[in-house]
């Protein structure tokens, strides 16, 4: 019983590290190109976190599976392979389902292959652990991954053209309100800005917790 | 005989690894390929109907042309007769590719129901750098195609962007990006507009 209990309790920690204590992007600070390109508006960025899920997902089981027979010096090229493939299937389905996001995301869909955060889970939890685990670990880290995204493209969003999903939530000045949209945060400027200050942030709440 | 079971014992895994995730990739591509085809298709027809607003209906030619490439390989062009609601011929598309920049350039041309004009042309996939090269989709670039005399093209880098003429203003910063299209555009049209017309399914001079 009480090792079920310890085995549960894992599994919520592993889960839970992805979200905050973890976090990709605010607190191990990988996946960064990822993060800057594709968070002008919250669609692509949530087109991008879901990829990446699916691929740290399935990449996380195989890696898993067969962990026991990788030889270590042909490990990453196992790893690599097992990615390029996830990738590769992902972006089939992205052109065949959603073409107008995968126009909007262009290059950046292949580029998951060489994104830090599943090649990293692979060699730090999937390669040493179960399969029950290494499932839990990628949807932790991915979900963490797909909000973290989500939360700068909503404030890049709003702040260059007033609108969230695409529906505009504030009125523009052009149209009678008061809001003047802020070009500059639909530019690389905007994704630097944004995700230093959340940097910031971020540290000082989780310095303060500590 | 060592050496290849040694190699074998580091490298079965990958060696049967490799050809599985080959297979699965050549299984989705194999389901997916004829839908992202007809993305790929509804696409270009989008951009002709912009290109040509009165076409409605997009009709394959049966009869084979064939152009040589800029890079001087033959290579097959479907081309497409463009139908309006009527059903008369309002004009024609097909697709053309040639090396940009940093990539290759596919774009798609409209003429107009003679050949005589070339109604305009939009770019179905570049990666040409962004800020120079990638304003060849942009309209004060391709409204200078719009009406030019479908043949021969010249890349000129001072004059008038208004004029409708053979000679097209290049993108200032942006040379090789702008020659590119024109070559393009030029190179298939030409070979195009002569073989259409030796099959007689364009009129001739005489007429």
């Amino acid at each position: 019983m009480t090792n079920n209990n310890a085995k549960t309790a894992r599994y919520w920690q592993t889960l839970l590290a992805g979200l905050w204590r973890e976090n990709p992007v605010f607190r191990l600070l990988l996946g960064m190109c990822p993060t800057l390109a594709v968070t002008a508006a919250v669609k692509p960025a949530l087109t991008m976190g879901c990829c990446v899920i699916f691929v740290l997902l399935c990449s996380n089981i195989i890696v898993s599976l067969m962990r026991n027979l990788l030889k270590p010096h042909l490990r990453i090229l196992m790893f690599t392979l097992t990615i390029a493939t996830f990738v590769t299937i992902a972006d089939l389905f992205l052109k065949a389902f959603v073409p107008r996001m995968s126009e909007m995301l262009g290059p950046y869909v292949p580029l998951i292959i060489v994104n830090c955060i599943i090649i990293c889970r692979a060699e730090v939890c999937a390669s040493k652990n179960g399969l029950a685990v290494s499932i839990i670990d990628a949807l932790g880290m991915g979900v963490g991954f797909t909000l973290t995204l989500c939360v700068l493209a909503s404030i890049r969003e709003i702040l260059s053209t007033g609108a969230l999903f695409e529906i505009q939530i504030i009125r523009l000045s052009s149209q009678g309100g008061w809001f003047v949209p802020w070009a500059a945060m639909s530019m690389p400027v905007g994704a630097f800005i944004t995700l230093g200050l959340i940097l910031g942030l971020v540290n000082k709440v989780a310095g303060r917790k500590a | 005989m060592n050496k290849i079971k040694n190699f074998m014992q580091q490298s079965w895994l990958l060696i049967v690894s490799s050809f599985c995730f080959g297979l699965l990739i050549a299984v989705t591509s194999a389901a997916l390929s004829p839908r992202i085809r007809q993305n790929e298709i509804n696409k270009r027809n989008r951009m002709v109907t912009v290109l040509l607003p009165e076409a409605k209906d997009f009709i394959l030619l049966d009869e084979q042309v064939e152009i040589q490439s800029l890079q001087g390989k033959k290579e097959k062009v479907e081309i497409y007769k463009v139908m309006s609601k009527a059903d008369e011929c309002v004009g024609w598309s097909f697709e053309a590719a040639g090396s940009g920049f940093a990539d290759k350039i596919k774009l798609v041309i409209a003429l107009d129901k003679n050949f005589e004009k070339i109604a305009g042309f939009d770019v179905l996939s570049s990666n040409e750098t962004p800020g120079f090269g990638d304003q060849i989709k942009y309209d004060y670039f391709r409204d200078q195609f719009e009406g030019a005399p479908a043949g021969e093209l010249r890349l000129i880098t001072v004059g008038e962007r208004e004029t409708k003429d053979s000679e097209i203003v290049a993108i200032s910063g942006a040379t090789i990006s702008s020659e590119a299209v024109v070559e393009i555009v030029s190179n298939s049209v030409t070979q195009i507009k002569e073989q259409m017309r030796k099959k007689g399914i364009i009129g001739n001079d005489k007429q």
